[in-house]
Protein backbone atom coordinates (compact mmCIF):
# COMPACT_ATOMS: atom_id res chain seq x y z
CA UNK A 1 0.00 0.00 0.00
CA UNK A 2 1.38 3.29 -0.80
CA UNK A 3 2.66 5.70 1.73
CA UNK A 4 -0.37 8.04 0.54
CA UNK A 5 -2.87 5.77 1.19
CA UNK A 6 -1.74 4.37 4.28
CA UNK A 7 -1.64 8.18 5.46
CA UNK A 8 -5.06 8.87 4.46
CA UNK A 9 -6.12 5.81 6.18
CA UNK A 10 -4.54 7.51 9.44
CA UNK A 11 -2.30 4.11 9.94
CA UNK A 12 0.80 4.24 11.51
CA UNK A 13 3.31 5.20 9.62
CA UNK A 14 6.76 4.17 9.50
CA UNK A 15 9.61 6.20 7.53
CA UNK A 16 13.34 6.25 7.58
CA UNK A 17 15.80 8.72 6.41
CA UNK A 18 18.91 8.66 3.81
CA UNK A 19 20.96 11.02 2.77
CA UNK A 20 22.59 10.92 -0.13
CA UNK A 21 26.29 10.82 -1.00
CA UNK A 22 28.51 13.80 -0.93
CA UNK A 23 30.03 12.63 -4.02
CA UNK A 24 28.75 10.06 -6.36
CA UNK A 25 29.01 6.79 -4.95
CA UNK A 26 25.81 5.68 -4.51
CA UNK A 27 26.74 2.04 -3.34
CA UNK A 28 25.77 2.74 0.17
CA UNK A 29 22.61 4.86 -0.49
CA UNK A 30 20.95 2.03 -2.81
CA UNK A 31 22.15 -0.80 -0.44
CA UNK A 32 20.89 0.43 2.56
CA UNK A 33 17.59 1.44 1.19
CA UNK A 34 16.93 -1.94 -0.39
CA UNK A 35 17.74 -3.66 2.91
CA UNK A 36 13.91 -1.62 4.21
CA UNK A 37 12.06 -2.42 0.88
CA UNK A 38 8.83 -3.42 1.97
CA UNK A 39 9.63 -2.52 5.66
CA UNK A 40 9.00 0.81 5.78
CA UNK A 41 5.92 3.06 4.14
CA UNK A 42 8.61 5.32 2.28
CA UNK A 43 12.30 6.42 2.87
CA UNK A 44 12.79 10.39 3.11
CA UNK A 45 15.47 11.90 1.25
CA UNK A 46 16.92 15.11 2.49
CA UNK A 47 18.41 17.73 0.66
CA UNK A 48 21.26 19.60 1.79
CA UNK A 49 20.23 19.13 5.55
CA UNK A 50 22.50 20.10 8.24
CA UNK A 51 23.80 22.51 5.55
CA UNK A 52 26.22 19.83 4.15
CA UNK A 53 26.59 20.18 0.30
CA UNK A 54 25.32 16.93 -1.21
CA UNK A 55 24.23 15.06 -4.29
CA UNK A 56 20.23 16.96 -5.09
CA UNK A 57 17.13 15.23 -2.71
CA UNK A 58 15.76 14.91 -6.62
CA UNK A 59 18.57 12.50 -7.48
CA UNK A 60 18.23 10.35 -4.54
CA UNK A 61 14.65 10.12 -4.63
CA UNK A 62 14.48 8.99 -8.55
CA UNK A 63 17.23 6.73 -7.49
CA UNK A 64 15.45 4.46 -4.77
CA UNK A 65 11.76 5.16 -7.03
CA UNK A 66 14.09 3.21 -9.63
CA UNK A 67 14.68 0.65 -6.95
CA UNK A 68 11.00 -0.01 -6.00
CA UNK A 69 11.27 1.68 -2.37
CA UNK A 70 8.63 4.76 -1.89
CA UNK A 71 10.32 8.10 -1.35
CA UNK A 72 9.78 11.93 0.11
CA UNK A 73 11.88 14.29 -1.14
CA UNK A 74 12.52 16.87 0.72
CA UNK A 75 12.87 20.56 -0.55
CA UNK A 76 13.18 24.00 1.22
CA UNK A 77 13.83 27.68 0.20
CA UNK A 78 17.68 28.31 0.87
CA UNK A 79 19.20 27.42 -2.43
CA UNK A 80 16.42 27.57 -5.09
CA UNK A 81 14.20 30.25 -6.40
CA UNK A 82 10.97 29.72 -7.21
CA UNK A 83 11.70 29.19 -11.01
CA UNK A 84 14.02 26.40 -9.48
CA UNK A 85 11.94 25.13 -6.97
CA UNK A 86 8.93 24.24 -9.57
CA UNK A 87 11.16 22.99 -12.13
CA UNK A 88 12.53 20.57 -10.01
CA UNK A 89 8.85 19.78 -8.68
CA UNK A 90 7.70 19.15 -12.05
CA UNK A 91 10.66 16.57 -12.56
CA UNK A 92 10.43 15.19 -9.36
CA UNK A 93 6.72 14.10 -10.15
CA UNK A 94 7.38 13.03 -13.82
CA UNK A 95 10.30 11.21 -12.33
CA UNK A 96 7.93 9.30 -10.08
CA UNK A 97 8.18 11.28 -7.07
CA UNK A 98 4.74 12.37 -5.42
CA UNK A 99 6.12 12.78 -2.14
CA UNK A 100 7.46 15.95 -0.43
CA UNK A 101 8.05 17.15 2.31
CA UNK A 102 8.62 20.96 2.55
CA UNK A 103 11.45 21.32 4.99
CA UNK A 104 13.09 24.13 7.33
CA UNK A 105 16.69 24.74 6.38
CA UNK A 106 20.01 25.12 7.99
CA UNK A 107 21.33 28.96 8.13
CA UNK A 108 23.83 28.89 4.83
CA UNK A 109 26.07 30.77 7.87
CA UNK A 110 26.29 27.26 9.51
CA UNK A 111 26.83 25.17 6.40
CA UNK A 112 29.83 23.87 4.49
CA UNK A 113 30.02 26.48 2.17
CA UNK A 114 28.87 29.51 4.40
CA UNK A 115 30.15 31.77 2.09
CA UNK A 116 27.53 31.18 -0.25
CA UNK A 117 24.59 33.93 -0.94
CA UNK A 118 21.31 32.38 0.39
CA UNK A 119 18.47 32.29 -1.99
CA UNK A 120 14.74 32.48 -0.09
CA UNK A 121 13.22 33.71 -2.74
CA UNK A 122 10.07 31.80 -1.25
CA UNK A 123 9.06 30.67 2.72
CA UNK A 124 8.21 27.23 3.31
CA UNK A 125 4.48 28.29 3.42
CA UNK A 126 4.53 29.89 0.06
CA UNK A 127 6.11 26.96 -1.47
CA UNK A 128 3.63 24.85 -0.23
CA UNK A 129 1.17 26.98 -1.85
CA UNK A 130 2.87 27.06 -4.76
CA UNK A 131 3.11 23.40 -4.80
CA UNK A 132 -0.86 23.19 -4.57
CA UNK A 133 -1.00 25.92 -7.51
CA UNK A 134 0.91 23.76 -9.63
CA UNK A 135 -1.36 20.26 -9.07
CA UNK A 136 -3.94 22.91 -10.21
CA UNK A 137 -2.20 23.57 -13.61
CA UNK A 138 -0.53 26.85 -12.73
CA UNK A 139 2.51 28.28 -11.83
CA UNK A 140 3.04 31.42 -9.49
CA UNK A 141 2.54 33.56 -11.91
CA UNK A 142 -0.66 32.43 -13.36
CA UNK A 143 1.07 30.38 -16.31
CA UNK A 144 -1.08 27.33 -17.65
CA UNK A 145 0.63 24.22 -16.97
CA UNK A 146 0.73 21.47 -20.08
CA UNK A 147 -0.60 18.81 -17.70
CA UNK A 148 -0.45 18.91 -13.67
CA UNK A 149 1.73 16.87 -11.09
CA UNK A 150 -0.02 15.09 -7.98
CA UNK A 151 1.96 15.61 -4.14
CA UNK A 152 1.25 14.60 -0.71
CA UNK A 153 3.17 17.65 0.73
CA UNK A 154 4.01 17.48 4.48
CA UNK A 155 6.03 20.06 6.48
CA UNK A 156 8.26 20.09 9.36
CA UNK A 157 7.93 21.71 12.80
CA UNK A 158 10.99 24.47 13.29
CA UNK A 159 13.44 23.04 16.07
CA UNK A 160 12.58 24.70 19.53
CA UNK A 161 14.06 24.99 23.05
CA UNK A 162 11.49 26.85 25.07
CA UNK A 163 7.72 27.23 25.26
CA UNK A 164 7.77 30.71 23.60
CA UNK A 165 9.72 29.03 20.52
CA UNK A 166 7.29 26.14 20.37
CA UNK A 167 4.09 28.73 20.12
CA UNK A 168 6.38 29.47 17.02
CA UNK A 169 6.89 26.58 15.66
CA UNK A 170 3.07 25.43 16.12
CA UNK A 171 2.09 28.91 14.50
CA UNK A 172 4.27 28.43 11.27
CA UNK A 173 3.11 24.78 11.29
CA UNK A 174 -0.41 25.88 11.29
CA UNK A 175 -0.01 28.40 8.65
CA UNK A 176 1.56 25.99 6.36
CA UNK A 177 -1.05 23.02 7.27
CA UNK A 178 -4.05 25.87 6.01
CA UNK A 179 -1.26 26.13 3.07
CA UNK A 180 -1.50 22.44 1.96
CA UNK A 181 0.45 20.47 4.28
CA UNK A 182 -1.64 17.26 5.01
CA UNK A 183 0.97 16.28 7.62
CA UNK A 184 3.88 17.52 9.88
CA UNK A 185 6.97 15.98 10.75
CA UNK A 186 8.75 16.82 14.19
CA UNK A 187 12.08 17.86 15.28
CA UNK A 188 14.07 14.81 16.84
CA UNK A 189 13.21 13.09 19.78
CA UNK A 190 16.10 11.41 21.95
CA UNK A 191 13.49 9.11 24.42
CA UNK A 192 10.56 8.00 25.39
CA UNK A 193 10.75 10.99 27.96
CA UNK A 194 10.30 13.27 25.13
CA UNK A 195 7.05 11.88 23.49
CA UNK A 196 4.00 12.19 26.03
CA UNK A 197 4.50 15.95 25.68
CA UNK A 198 4.83 16.93 22.16
CA UNK A 199 2.12 14.97 21.44
CA UNK A 200 0.33 16.65 23.57
CA UNK A 201 1.79 19.47 21.97
CA UNK A 202 0.81 18.80 18.79
CA UNK A 203 -2.59 17.79 18.72
CA UNK A 204 -4.17 20.54 17.98
CA UNK A 205 -2.91 20.52 14.47
CA UNK A 206 -6.02 18.70 13.04
CA UNK A 207 -3.13 16.87 10.71
CA UNK A 208 -1.19 13.26 11.30
CA UNK A 209 2.05 14.12 13.16
CA UNK A 210 5.21 12.14 12.39
CA UNK A 211 7.41 11.98 15.22
CA UNK A 212 11.19 12.02 14.44
CA UNK A 213 13.00 9.55 16.30
CA UNK A 214 17.08 10.00 16.45
CA UNK A 215 19.37 7.25 16.96
CA UNK A 216 21.40 8.02 20.25
CA UNK A 217 25.27 6.26 18.79
CA UNK A 218 26.74 6.75 21.37
CA UNK A 219 27.27 8.17 25.19
CA UNK A 220 29.53 11.17 23.81
CA UNK A 221 26.13 12.07 21.56
CA UNK A 222 24.44 11.62 24.61
CA UNK A 223 26.29 13.70 26.59
CA UNK A 224 26.72 16.25 23.75
CA UNK A 225 22.92 16.58 22.86
CA UNK A 226 22.01 16.82 26.56
CA UNK A 227 24.17 20.09 27.05
CA UNK A 228 23.43 21.55 23.92
CA UNK A 229 20.02 21.67 23.49
CA UNK A 230 17.96 22.34 26.28
CA UNK A 231 14.78 20.99 25.44
CA UNK A 232 16.14 17.16 24.47
CA UNK A 233 14.86 16.03 27.04
CA UNK A 234 17.98 13.44 27.55
CA UNK A 235 17.84 12.64 31.52
CA UNK A 236 20.84 11.97 33.55
CA UNK A 237 19.40 7.87 34.05
CA UNK A 238 19.48 7.91 30.06
CA UNK A 239 22.84 8.86 30.28
CA UNK A 240 23.79 6.73 32.90
CA UNK A 241 21.82 3.39 31.09
CA UNK A 242 23.99 4.57 28.06
CA UNK A 243 27.33 4.74 30.41
CA UNK A 244 26.63 1.49 31.98
CA UNK A 245 25.09 -0.97 29.22
CA UNK A 246 28.16 -2.63 28.03
CA UNK A 247 26.79 -2.67 24.82
CA UNK A 248 26.27 0.78 23.77
CA UNK A 249 25.74 0.54 20.48
CA UNK A 250 22.77 -2.31 20.93
CA UNK A 251 21.10 0.67 24.16
CA UNK A 252 21.02 3.60 21.31
CA UNK A 253 18.92 1.02 19.36
CA UNK A 254 17.04 -0.58 21.98
CA UNK A 255 16.16 3.02 23.07
CA UNK A 256 15.44 4.07 19.71
CA UNK A 257 12.63 1.22 19.74
CA UNK A 258 11.39 2.22 22.72
CA UNK A 259 10.66 5.29 21.56
CA UNK A 260 9.30 3.63 18.76
CA UNK A 261 6.82 1.95 20.70
CA UNK A 262 6.00 4.35 22.55
CA UNK A 263 4.83 6.48 20.02
CA UNK A 264 3.13 4.21 18.74
CA UNK A 265 -0.38 4.69 20.21
CA UNK A 266 -0.71 8.29 19.43
CA UNK A 267 1.46 9.13 16.99
CA UNK A 268 0.62 9.71 13.34
CA UNK A 269 4.13 7.93 12.44
CA UNK A 270 7.77 8.15 13.17
CA UNK A 271 10.46 8.85 10.78
CA UNK A 272 13.41 7.28 12.03
CA UNK A 273 16.65 9.15 11.73
CA UNK A 274 20.57 7.58 12.34
CA UNK A 275 22.56 10.32 10.66
CA UNK A 276 24.93 7.56 9.24
CA UNK A 277 23.98 4.70 10.60
CA UNK A 278 21.23 3.66 7.98
CA UNK A 279 22.64 0.12 7.84
CA UNK A 280 21.10 -0.38 11.52
CA UNK A 281 17.27 0.82 10.86
CA UNK A 282 16.36 -2.87 10.26
CA UNK A 283 17.44 -3.43 13.77
CA UNK A 284 15.73 -0.97 14.68
CA UNK A 285 12.78 -1.70 13.14
CA UNK A 286 13.12 -5.38 14.26
CA UNK A 287 13.96 -3.79 18.08
CA UNK A 288 10.42 -1.65 17.74
CA UNK A 289 9.03 -5.22 16.15
CA UNK A 290 7.73 -3.15 13.22
CA UNK B 1 22.82 58.49 -0.18
CA UNK B 2 20.14 56.13 0.93
CA UNK B 3 17.20 57.29 -1.70
CA UNK B 4 13.64 56.90 -1.20
CA UNK B 5 10.24 57.41 -3.43
CA UNK B 6 6.73 58.61 -1.75
CA UNK B 7 4.02 56.01 -1.84
CA UNK B 8 0.86 56.33 -3.91
CA UNK B 9 -1.25 58.84 -1.71
CA UNK B 10 -4.16 55.85 -1.61
CA UNK B 11 -1.76 53.25 0.19
CA UNK B 12 -0.58 55.82 2.86
CA UNK B 13 -4.90 56.80 3.41
CA UNK B 14 -5.22 53.03 4.01
CA UNK B 15 -3.20 53.47 6.80
CA UNK B 16 -4.29 56.17 8.35
CA UNK B 17 -7.65 55.28 7.89
CA UNK B 18 -8.43 54.32 11.76
CA UNK B 19 -6.87 57.54 13.35
CA UNK B 20 -7.33 61.05 14.23
CA UNK B 21 -4.58 62.64 14.71
CA UNK B 22 -1.66 62.02 13.10
CA UNK B 23 2.39 62.87 13.29
CA UNK B 24 3.80 63.17 10.42
CA UNK B 25 7.77 63.11 10.19
CA UNK B 26 10.35 64.35 7.94
CA UNK B 27 13.76 63.66 8.01
CA UNK B 28 16.82 66.06 7.18
CA UNK B 29 19.12 63.82 5.66
CA UNK B 30 19.89 61.25 2.51
CA UNK B 31 14.91 61.47 2.18
CA UNK B 32 16.05 65.55 2.04
CA UNK B 33 18.29 65.25 -0.32
CA UNK B 34 16.63 62.31 -2.73
CA UNK B 35 13.54 64.81 -2.29
CA UNK B 36 11.48 62.30 -1.16
CA UNK B 37 10.99 62.79 2.83
CA UNK B 38 12.26 66.54 3.71
CA UNK B 39 10.35 69.45 5.52
CA UNK B 40 9.27 70.31 2.04
CA UNK B 41 7.66 66.91 1.26
CA UNK B 42 6.50 66.69 4.60
CA UNK B 43 3.99 69.92 3.96
CA UNK B 44 3.19 68.57 0.65
CA UNK B 45 2.00 65.19 1.74
CA UNK B 46 0.24 66.85 4.80
CA UNK B 47 -1.99 68.65 2.64
CA UNK B 48 -2.57 65.96 0.21
CA UNK B 49 -3.72 63.53 3.07
CA UNK B 50 -5.83 66.58 5.00
CA UNK B 51 -7.60 67.41 1.44
CA UNK B 52 -7.71 63.63 0.62
CA UNK B 53 -9.74 62.99 3.94
CA UNK B 54 -11.91 65.83 3.89
CA UNK B 55 -13.23 64.86 0.38
CA UNK B 56 -13.98 61.35 1.71
CA UNK B 57 -15.53 63.69 5.07
CA UNK B 58 -13.01 62.91 7.34
CA UNK B 59 -11.38 65.13 9.18
CA UNK B 60 -7.80 64.54 10.69
CA UNK B 61 -5.36 66.73 12.69
CA UNK B 62 -1.77 66.39 11.09
CA UNK B 63 0.97 67.81 13.13
CA UNK B 64 4.11 68.09 11.12
CA UNK B 65 7.88 67.58 11.97
CA UNK B 66 11.18 66.95 10.70
CA UNK B 67 14.13 65.55 12.58
CA UNK B 68 17.68 65.76 11.45
CA UNK B 69 18.19 62.49 11.56
CA UNK B 70 15.56 60.34 12.61
CA UNK B 71 18.30 56.95 12.28
CA UNK B 72 19.73 58.53 15.54
CA UNK B 73 18.14 57.78 18.73
CA UNK B 74 19.41 60.71 20.01
CA UNK B 75 17.21 63.37 17.91
CA UNK B 76 14.32 61.18 17.89
CA UNK B 77 14.14 61.88 21.67
CA UNK B 78 12.97 65.26 20.38
CA UNK B 79 9.55 63.45 19.67
CA UNK B 80 9.02 62.58 23.45
CA UNK B 81 6.89 65.70 24.18
CA UNK B 82 5.11 65.71 21.02
CA UNK B 83 4.30 61.88 20.68
CA UNK B 84 1.03 61.85 22.92
CA UNK B 85 -0.76 63.82 21.18
CA UNK B 86 -0.85 61.42 18.15
CA UNK B 87 -2.59 58.28 17.12
CA UNK B 88 -0.39 57.06 14.86
CA UNK B 89 2.75 58.33 13.64
CA UNK B 90 3.61 58.39 9.85
CA UNK B 91 7.82 58.81 9.02
CA UNK B 92 8.94 60.08 5.31
CA UNK B 93 12.44 58.87 6.18
CA UNK B 94 14.35 55.63 5.02
CA UNK B 95 13.14 52.38 6.65
CA UNK B 96 16.05 52.85 9.27
CA UNK B 97 14.14 56.08 10.21
CA UNK B 98 10.65 54.52 10.42
CA UNK B 99 12.07 51.43 12.68
CA UNK B 100 13.73 53.92 15.06
CA UNK B 101 10.30 55.83 15.83
CA UNK B 102 8.85 52.46 16.54
CA UNK B 103 11.85 51.00 18.71
CA UNK B 104 11.37 54.34 20.62
CA UNK B 105 7.53 54.25 21.26
CA UNK B 106 6.27 50.63 21.15
CA UNK B 107 2.81 51.51 21.75
CA UNK B 108 2.35 54.07 19.00
CA UNK B 109 1.80 52.53 15.18
CA UNK B 110 4.23 53.76 13.02
CA UNK B 111 3.85 53.78 8.99
CA UNK B 112 6.22 53.92 6.13
CA UNK B 113 5.41 56.95 3.85
CA UNK B 114 7.95 56.02 1.34
CA UNK B 115 9.84 53.20 -0.61
CA UNK B 116 13.64 52.95 0.57
CA UNK B 117 15.03 52.05 -3.04
CA UNK B 118 18.79 51.92 -2.83
CA UNK B 119 22.36 53.54 -2.20
CA UNK B 120 22.50 55.54 -5.44
CA UNK B 121 23.91 59.12 -6.45
CA UNK B 122 22.60 62.03 -8.43
CA UNK B 123 23.28 61.40 -12.68
CA UNK B 124 21.54 64.78 -13.02
CA UNK B 125 18.44 66.99 -11.03
CA UNK B 126 15.98 64.68 -10.67
CA UNK B 127 17.79 61.39 -11.23
CA UNK B 128 19.10 59.06 -9.04
CA UNK B 129 20.84 55.44 -9.98
CA UNK B 130 22.05 52.47 -7.90
CA UNK B 131 26.03 52.84 -7.00
CA UNK B 132 26.33 50.62 -4.13
CA UNK B 133 24.80 47.57 -2.40
CA UNK B 134 26.69 47.61 0.76
CA UNK B 135 27.98 43.87 0.34
CA UNK B 136 30.81 44.64 3.11
CA UNK B 137 33.75 44.00 1.09
CA UNK B 138 34.43 46.55 -1.55
CA UNK B 139 35.89 45.83 -4.69
CA UNK B 140 36.20 49.08 -6.23
CA UNK B 141 40.16 49.20 -5.97
CA UNK B 142 40.00 46.39 -8.56
CA UNK B 143 37.54 47.14 -10.60
CA UNK B 144 37.76 50.59 -12.09
CA UNK B 145 35.80 52.18 -9.09
CA UNK B 146 32.60 50.93 -10.77
CA UNK B 147 30.70 47.96 -9.03
CA UNK B 148 29.94 45.03 -10.51
CA UNK B 149 27.80 43.89 -7.28
CA UNK B 150 25.77 47.03 -8.03
CA UNK B 151 25.52 47.61 -11.24
CA UNK B 152 25.79 44.56 -12.77
CA UNK B 153 22.22 42.97 -13.17
CA UNK B 154 23.43 39.58 -12.96
CA UNK B 155 26.06 40.92 -10.23
CA UNK B 156 29.20 39.13 -12.45
CA UNK B 157 32.35 39.06 -10.69
CA UNK B 158 33.57 37.92 -14.19
CA UNK B 159 31.60 39.87 -16.90
CA UNK B 160 30.72 41.04 -19.41
CA UNK B 161 28.12 37.99 -20.21
CA UNK B 162 26.90 37.73 -23.55
CA UNK B 163 24.05 40.35 -23.29
CA UNK B 164 26.68 42.77 -23.34
CA UNK B 165 26.07 44.89 -26.63
CA UNK B 166 27.17 48.11 -27.59
CA UNK B 167 27.74 49.05 -23.65
CA UNK B 168 24.06 48.57 -22.94
CA UNK B 169 22.87 45.54 -20.58
CA UNK B 170 20.57 43.27 -22.21
CA UNK B 171 17.78 43.97 -19.76
CA UNK B 172 17.14 47.72 -21.13
CA UNK B 173 19.10 49.96 -23.31
CA UNK B 174 18.94 52.57 -20.55
CA UNK B 175 21.36 50.23 -18.82
CA UNK B 176 24.93 50.97 -18.88
CA UNK B 177 26.78 46.82 -18.98
CA UNK B 178 28.90 47.21 -15.71
CA UNK B 179 31.34 45.42 -17.12
CA UNK B 180 31.59 47.98 -20.00
CA UNK B 181 31.83 50.57 -18.23
CA UNK B 182 35.05 48.40 -16.21
CA UNK B 183 36.86 47.52 -19.05
CA UNK B 184 37.01 51.40 -20.34
CA UNK B 185 37.52 52.26 -16.81
CA UNK B 186 41.15 49.69 -16.38
CA UNK B 187 41.69 50.60 -20.13
CA UNK B 188 42.08 53.99 -19.33
CA UNK B 189 43.88 53.73 -16.26
CA UNK B 190 46.59 51.25 -18.72
CA UNK B 191 45.12 48.41 -16.43
CA UNK B 192 43.63 46.05 -18.99
CA UNK B 193 45.75 43.33 -17.48
CA UNK B 194 43.92 43.33 -14.33
CA UNK B 195 40.87 42.66 -16.17
CA UNK B 196 42.51 39.28 -17.18
CA UNK B 197 42.76 37.79 -13.89
CA UNK B 198 39.74 35.38 -12.78
CA UNK B 199 38.19 36.81 -9.77
CA UNK B 200 37.03 33.65 -7.57
CA UNK B 201 32.96 33.08 -6.34
CA UNK B 202 32.75 35.88 -4.08
CA UNK B 203 32.33 35.49 -0.37
CA UNK B 204 28.55 36.94 0.84
CA UNK B 205 28.92 36.43 4.40
CA UNK B 206 29.98 39.90 4.69
CA UNK B 207 26.80 41.20 2.18
CA UNK B 208 24.22 40.30 5.01
CA UNK B 209 23.94 35.74 3.47
CA UNK B 210 24.70 35.35 7.15
CA UNK B 211 21.92 37.32 8.44
CA UNK B 212 21.04 40.83 9.51
CA UNK B 213 24.82 42.93 10.01
CA UNK B 214 26.34 44.66 13.04
CA UNK B 215 29.60 47.33 13.40
CA UNK B 216 30.52 47.33 16.40
CA UNK B 217 33.54 50.12 17.30
CA UNK B 218 35.57 48.98 20.47
CA UNK B 219 36.88 52.40 20.40
CA UNK B 220 34.05 54.07 20.46
CA UNK B 221 30.89 51.61 22.04
CA UNK B 222 30.22 52.25 25.46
Amino acid sequence: MSFQTRLAAKDFIVLAEMHTPKGINISRLVNDASRLKGRVDAVVIPDMDNGIMRMSALAGGVLLQQQGIETIMHMYCRDRNRMALQGDALAAHVLGIQNIIVAHSTDMSESDHSDAKPVNDLDETELIESLGTLQKGKDISGFDLDGSPDFSIGCTLAPFSSDEELAASLTAAKAQIAAGATYVVTPPIYSEEGCSELLEKTKHLGVPVIATVFLIKSLAIAQYIANSEPGAKISDDLIRRIRKSSNREQEGIKIAAETILALKENAGGVLIQTLGWEHKLPDILEAAKL
Amino acid sequence: MITAERKPLEELIEYIKPFKRILLLGCNECVTVCSAGGRKEVGLLASGLQMAMLKSGNNIEIRQHTLERQCDPEYVEELVPMINDADAVMSMACGCGVQEIAMRFKDKPVFPAVNTTFMGASERQGVWAERCQGCGNCLLGETGGICPIARCAKQLMNGPCGGSVTGKCEISDDVDCAWQLIWDRLKSLGLEERYMEITPAKDWRSGGGSGPRKIIREDLAE
